[in-house]
């Protein structure tokens, strides 16, 4: 009999196991087998070398690129776009989300004109940036703060006025200060929300970004494209389609990382 | 030497065109352990707001013989701050070490010493409600108001909050509003019950206060009918 269980365990322990192995495999099986049938294909001489440049030769091409520091440039330049734009759109639409979600006088002030100027897509801004602003760093860098504003905005005052209002009117009759259930009631039940809203704009703000070098920009990883489709360079064309999506992917996790570090609490409720 | 504490003269309230309350008049005596009982909608909770100041009388007064009196609100649900830690609950996470010293003795007067540090979320119903009981005598109230704060628990971890809330209002001397549908649980706690009914303070019976358990039965009846009136006579089996 003890042979038995014991066989039946030695039967069922690994296979949790492999089960997670393969849930952490599952997600990258899809590209995996896109990338190495690409490669494949291209050897083989299925695909011509001008129409699809094959992994290896997009990766030798970042290669040099990033040899002759032109990679390390134009990143740099179209990292400074993008966070000054976060950080100049983000903290207008955190002020602007708090004080309308705080200040019935505010809100009334300014949340219609704000929902109405909501509706316009920004990228349509991009011809009036153009001449109002010119081409200059001021233009992209303002497209980017306009499109990462209305998520932080919207995220930032739903976020306050959904905090419970049992627990604020707690608060208060605990004998909290202003500042305190500030501090310690509105800011942390709207935080969830708030992140949200962050994590949202961050993909707002590449593609704001991106479009915008594409269109008017003599820096930059948009431009770096723009001028490769010029000299029908598909190498660089396609590697800077992958530095788009390692961005986007790295600046994802970074966001997440964030909302885990503030909302440890949340983790413990999901656990319970 | 009693005085009173709290007195509560023609209270009217009204939300709109509802009358909560028509004519609320009662005192409460320093120390002492009252209880609202009555039927769903008699104007319990509103009673109580307007004590803890959450709300304004229409009209009437409501006069405490301190200035500023210190008054806690144990509500029915817990209302803990899901992203504070139990222990931080009670502080409001305050950065005072006194604060802290205080927080850490009323969590151990009301037994979670060992949940410190774990989130509301982790903890049962009744243990959160202990936790919202601790955060309540941190400011050491000259008045604990308690809006039903048992009413979800089970009978048996009931019966253990009434013993625990008993025996800290006795030793602290608290005076204390305790709300409640439970006609045993005002019988057995209170010394002093006031039945609400439609809007207003309609009778008075005397309490057990926590002593002489064998008189529960003939008090919490005496208090049963008052709150269901005269009823019609219901002719029994035999
Ligand atoms: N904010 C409000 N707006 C409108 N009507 C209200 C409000 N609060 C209470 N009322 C009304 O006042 C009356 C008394 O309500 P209250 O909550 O004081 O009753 P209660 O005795 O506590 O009842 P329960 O035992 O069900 O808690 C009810 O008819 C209720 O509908
Ligand atoms: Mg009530």
């Amino acid at each position: 009999m003890e042979s038995t269980t014991e066989l039946m365990h030695g039967h069922q322990l690994p296979k949790p196991k492999m089960h997670f192995r393969m849930q952490r495999l599952l997600p990258w099986l899809i590209p995996a087998a896109i990338v190495i049938g690409w490669q494949l294909s291209s050897q083989v001489g299925w695909i011509s070398s001008a129409t699809l440049p094959s992994p290896v030769a997009v990766l030798q091409d970042g290669v040099s690129l990033w040899q002759s520091g032109e990679l390390q440039k134009n990143l740099s330049v179209s990292l400074y776009r993008a966070t000054t734009g976060l950080l100049i759109g983000g903290s207008l639409g955190f002020i602007l989300g708090f004080v309308n979600g705080l200040s019935k006088v505010c809100r009334g002030l300014f949340d219609t004109s704000i929902q109405m100027l909501r509706n316009i897509p920004h990228l349509s801004l991009i011809p009036l940036v153009i001449i109002a602003l010119g081409i200059g760093e001021t233009a992209k860098i303002s497209l980017v703060a306009i499109g990462v504003l209305f998520p932080v905005y919207i995220n930032t005052f739903h976020g306050i006025r959904s905090v419970d209002p049992e627990l604020i009117e707690m608060g208060h009759s605990y004998g909290l200060s202003r500042w305190q259930l500030f501090t310690k009631i509105i800011l942390p039940g709207a935080l969830p929300t708030i992140l949200m809203g962050f994590r949202y704009a961050l993909g707002v703000m590449w593609t704001t970004l991106i479009v915008a070098e594409t269109i008017s920009a003599s820096s930059g990883i948009g431009y770096l494209a723009t001028n490769a489709e010029e000299f029908m360079d598909m190498k660089t064309v396609i590697f800077c389609i992958i530095v788009y999506a390692v961005l986007g992917k790295v600046s994802d996790l970074l966001a997440k990382m964030l909302e885990d570090l503030c909302l440890e609490w949340r983790q413990a409720e999901s656990r319970s | 030497m009693t005085t009173d504490f709290l007195t509560l003269q023609n209270i009217r309230k009204q939300y709109g065109a509802t009358t909560a309350l028509h004519d609320v008049n009662f005192n409460l005596k320093q120390g002492e352990f009252l209880a609202l009982v009555g039927m769903s909608g008699g104007g319990k909770s509103t009673t109580l707001r307007l004590i803890a100041d959450l709300e304004q009388p229409t009209s009437g007064t409501i006069d405490y013989a301190e200035a500023q009196p210190v008054v806690r609100v144990m509500f029915q649900n817990d209302r803990l701050l899901p992203w504070l830690k139990v222990l931080e609950n009670v502080s409001f996470k305050s950065r005072d070490p006194q604060v802290q010293v205080q927080a850490a003795t009323m969590l151990d007067l009301v037994g979670l010493t060992d949940f410190a540090s774990v989130y509301p979320s982790q903890l049962s119903g009744g243990q959160k409600q202990r936790v919202a009981l601790a955060r309540a005598l941190m400011a050491k109230p000259q008045l604990l108001l308690l809006d039903e704060p048992l009413g979800a628990l089970d009978a048996l971890t009931r019966r253990k909050m009434q013993d625990l809330i008993l025996d800290i209002c006795h030793k602290q001397h608290l005076t204390t509003i305790l709300v409640t549908h439970d006609v045993d649980e005002a019988a057995r706690m209170a010394d002093r019950i006031i039945v609400m009914k439609d809007g207003t303070n309609l009778y008075e019976e005397p309490g057990l206060g926590g002593k002489t358990p064998e008189k529960l039965g003939i008090v919490a009846e005496q208090v049963l009918q008052d709150i269901m009136g005269p009823q019609p006579d219901v002719k029994g089996v035999g």
